[in-house]
C-alpha cells in the first residue's frame, strides 16, 4: 500500500508537467485547429533556455521562469505571425508538414549549438527530501509542481477573466462575428499560439529542474501532449489537466508493478482506445470529425 | 494519362541499362538507395496523394517487412526470393488491421493514430528480446543468392517495377478515380454510390505490401535489422519525399526519391546540419511550393514554342 501511495504521488507529479505541456496543446491543437507538431521543441527550447538563463548565466530561478515565457512568447508570435497565419484556412494539412518541418529544424539547430548531453537547470530550492507519512518526496520536486499549478490557475484566469482571453474564447466560437465586432483575430491567433508555445517552454524548464533538459526529447513530448489532448477532448480545459493527471499515474503504476521498458506504450494504447471507444475525448460534450 | 506510362515505361528501361554502363559499387549502392525509396515514396503517396489522409505510421509497414524477412531467413531458413514477397503480404496483413482500426479516423486524429501504430511497434521490437533482439536488433541476415550489388540492384528494380505497375493500375483503376472522388468530395462521391472506406482501405493495404516488400528488401540488403527501422527520421524522409515530388501524382514521389537520396549522401558528412536544411526545405516547399516540383511541369511545357493550347484557352475562359 505504502508503495502504491508512492507509485501514485510520482504519476501525480510527472502527471501535472504533461498536463501543463497539454494545456499548451490543447489551444494550439484543440482551438487553433493546428497540428503543431513542433510543440515537444518548444518544451525542449524551454528546457534548454532555463539552462542557459540558470546555470550558464547564474541567474535566479524565478527570474529565469519569467525570462523564458517572455523569450518562447515573441518567438510564438513571430512564428504565427510571419509563418503559420500563411496556411492559416488551407486545411490541416500543410499545418502539419509545415510544423513537421519546424520541428527538424528546431531539434536539429539546438544539437549543433548546445549539442546532445543532457543540461541541468539549477533549482529554486536546495535538494532534499520531504517525508509525508509513507511518501518520499524531493524539496525539488515539490517546488517545481507549485510552480506548475500556479502557471495554471493564471492560465486559467487569463482565458476567463481578461479581454483577451475572451477575445480569444469568441474568435474560436466563431471568427467571423468575433472579426466584425472588432476582434483583431490575426492578433488573436497570434496571441494564443505564443500563450501555448509558452506554457510547453514552462513545462519543460520545470521538469528539467527535476530531471534535465535534452535536445532530442522533443517527439515524444510532442505525441505525449498530442495523447493527453485526445484524451481529455480537444480545446478542454479540465479535460487537459485531468488528461495529463491520468497519463501519469498510469505510466507511474505500469512501471511500477509491471514493466519499465514499455511505459511509453501505455499512452499510445489509450490513444487509440479513446478513439475507438469515446472519440470526442473524455470531457467534451460533442463528437465533431473524429 | 497515356504519357504517364510512357515516362514510367523509359525511366525502368534506362534503370536497367545502368548496371551495364556503371560498374562502380559505391555508385550503384546510390542506385540502389534511390530505387528503395521510390518504393516507399510511391507506396506512401497512395496514401497521402490518392486517399487524401496523412500517415506518419508507414515506418510500421517498412518494419514489419524487414522484420519478417530477417525473422523467417534466420530461423526458418527461407531463402530470399520467398521471403521478400512474405514480407509485403504479411506488411499487407499488418495494414489492412490498422487501417481498418485508423480509416475510421479522419484528418488530425488519422495522422496521430497511424503514429501511435508505429511507435507501438517501435517500442515491442525494442523489448520483445525473445524474438527481435531488442535494441541490439538482428544481425547477420543471409543474402542468399544475392552475392553481388548488380544482383541486388536487379531485385529492388524488379521490386520497383511491381510497385510502379501496380500504383499505375489503381489509380487507373474505378477503386483509385473512386479514392480521388472521396478526396476532392467526400458527400458527391458517397451520393455517386462510391463507397469511401473500401476504397481508400485497398489503397492503404497496398500502400503497406509494398512498404513490406521495401521493408524484405532493406533487411537483406543491409543485413541488419533493429528498432530504429520504425523511427520518425525514415518517416520524414518518405513524407519529404512524396512532397517535394508531388503528391497525387505517379511521377512526383520518383523524382522527390532521386533529388532526396542524393541530397542526403551529398551532405552527409554534415550530420545536424543536414537535418537543419531538411528541416527548412520542408518549411520553403510548404510555403512556397505546396504542389511539388511536379507542378512546375506545365509551366515549363507552356514555355516551349509547340506546347499544346490548352493553357491558353484555358486562361481566355476565364476572362
Amino acid at each position: 500500500m505504502d508503495l502504491f501511495l508512492q507509485f501514485l504521488t510520482n504519476g501525480l507529479i510527472n502527471g501535472a508537467f504533461y498536463a501543463l505541456s497539454a494545456l499548451g496543446l490543447t489551444l494550439i491543437f484543440g482551438l487553433m485547429r493546428v497540428v503543431n507538431f513542433a510543440h515537444g521543441e518548444m518544451y525542449m527550447l524551454g528546457g534548454v533556455l532555463g539552462w542557459f538563463f540558470t546555470t550558464h548565466l547564474g541567474l535566479n530561478f524565478f527570474l529565469s521562469v519569467a525570462l523564458v515565457a517572455a523569450v518562447m512568447a515573441a518567438f510564438g508570435l513571430l512564428i504565427d505571425r510571419f509563418l503559420i497565419e500563411r496556411l492559416r484556412g488551407e486545411g490541416e494539412e500543410p499545418g502539419i508538414l509545415f510544423t513537421i518541418g519546424l520541428s527538424i529544424f528546431l531539434a536539429n539547430v539546438t544539437l549543433l549549438v548546445v549539442g546532445p548531453a543532457p543540461l541541468k537547470v539549477a533549482g529554486a530550492v536546495p535538494e532534499g527530501a520531504l517525508f509525508i507519512g509513507p511518501i518520499i518526496v524531493t524539496k525539488l520536486r515539490l517546488m517545481a509542481v507549485a510552480v506548475g499549478i500556479a502557471l495554471m490557475i493564471a492560465t486559467h484566469a487569463l482565458i476567463r477573466h481578461t479581454r483577451l482571453g475572451q477575445a480569444m474564447r469568441a474568435t474560436f466560437q466563431d471568427p467571423m462575428a468575433a472579426s466584425l465586432s472588432g476582434i483583431r483575430v490575426a492578433r488573436v491567433h497570434a496571441a494564443t499560439f505564443a500563450l501555448g508555445c509558452t506554457l510547453a517552454a514552462l513545462s519543460g524548464m520545470l521538469l528539467a529542474s527535476i530531471y534535465s533538459a535534452q535536445a532530442s526529447v522533443g517527439g515524444l513530448v510532442s505525441l505525449k501532449s498530442f495523447v493527453v489532448v485526445i484524451l481529455g477532448g480537444m480545446g478542454s480545459f479540465p479535460g487537459a489537466v485531468v488528461g495529463g493527471l491520468l497519463l501519469g499515474v498510469a505510466e507511474s503504476l505500469w512501471g511500477g508493478y509491471v514493466a519499465t521498458g514499455m511505459v511509453d506504450v501505455i499512452g499510445f494504447v489509450l490513444v487509440i482506445l479513446i478513439l475507438l471507444f469515446r472519440p470526442q475525448g473524455l470531457f467534451s460534450s460533442s463528437s465533431e470529425r473524429a | 494519362m497515356p504519357s504517364d506510362s510512357r515516362i514510367l515505361l523509359t525511366l525502368l528501361a534506362a534503370a536497367a541499362l545502368f548496371p551495364l554502363a556503371v560498374h562502380d559499387p559505391y555508385v550503384l549502392h546510390i542506385a540502389i538507395l534511390v530505387l528503395f525509396y521510390v518504393v516507399l515514396a510511391s507506396s506512401l503517396n497512395l496514401i497521402v496523394g490518392y486517399v487524401g489522409e496523412f500517415s506518419l505510421g508507414h515506418t510500421a509497414f517498412l518494419g514489419v517487412g524487414a522484420y519478417a524477412a530477417a525473422l523467417l531467413a534466420q530461423k526458418a531458413g527461407w531463402p530470399v526470393w520467398a521471403t521478400i514477397p512474405a514480407a509485403g503480404a504479411l506488411a499487407a496483413v499488418a495494414g489492412g488491421f490498422i487501417g481498418a482500426i485508423t480509416l475510421r479516423l479522419k484528418g488530425p486524429y488519422f495522422v496521430i493514430v497511424t503514429l501511435s501504430f508505429a511507435e507501438v511497434l517501435r517500442l515491442v521490437a525494442n523489448n520483445w528480446i525473445a524474438v527481435t533482439n531488442g535494441p541490439m536488433g538482428l544481425a547477420g541476415i543471409p543474402q542468399g543468392f544475392l552475392q553481388d550489388k548488380r544482383l541486388f540492384f536487379y531485385a529492388v528494380l524488379a521490386v520497383a517495377a511491381v510497385t510502379l505497375y501496380l500504383c499505375y493500375r489503381f489509380v487507373h483503376s474505378n477503386a483509385g478515380r473512386g479514392a480521388v472522388a472521396v478526396r476532392e468530395s467526400r458527400f458527391v462521391a458517397q451520393s455517386i454510390g462510391i463507397n469511401p472506406f473500401g476504397s481508400a482501405m485497398l489503397a492503404f493495404v497496398l500502400g503497406a505490401g509494398l512498404a513490406g516488400l521495401a521493408g524484405g528488401f532493406y533487411a537483406h540488403y543491409i543485413t541488419f535489422v533493429g528498432p530504429d527501422i520504425f523511427q520518425f527520421s525514415f518517416m520524414a524522409s518518405m513524407i519529404i519525399m512524396v512532397l517535394i515530388g508531388g503528391k497525387g501524382t505517379l511521377i512526383g514521389p520518383i523524382i522527390g526519391a532521386a533529388i532526396v537520396t542524393l541530397l542526403e549522401e551529398y551532405l552527409r558528412d554534415m550530420q545536424e546540419l543536414r537535418l537543419t536544411l531538411f528541416g527548412l526545405i520542408v518549411m520553403a516547399v510548404v510555403l512556397f511550393l505546396p504542389n511539388g516540383i511536379i507542378s512546375l511541369a506545365p509551366k515549363l511545357k507552356r514555355l516551349r514554342p509547340h506546347a499544346p493550347a490548352r493553357p491558353v484557352s484555358a486562361d481566355r475562359g476565364v476572362l
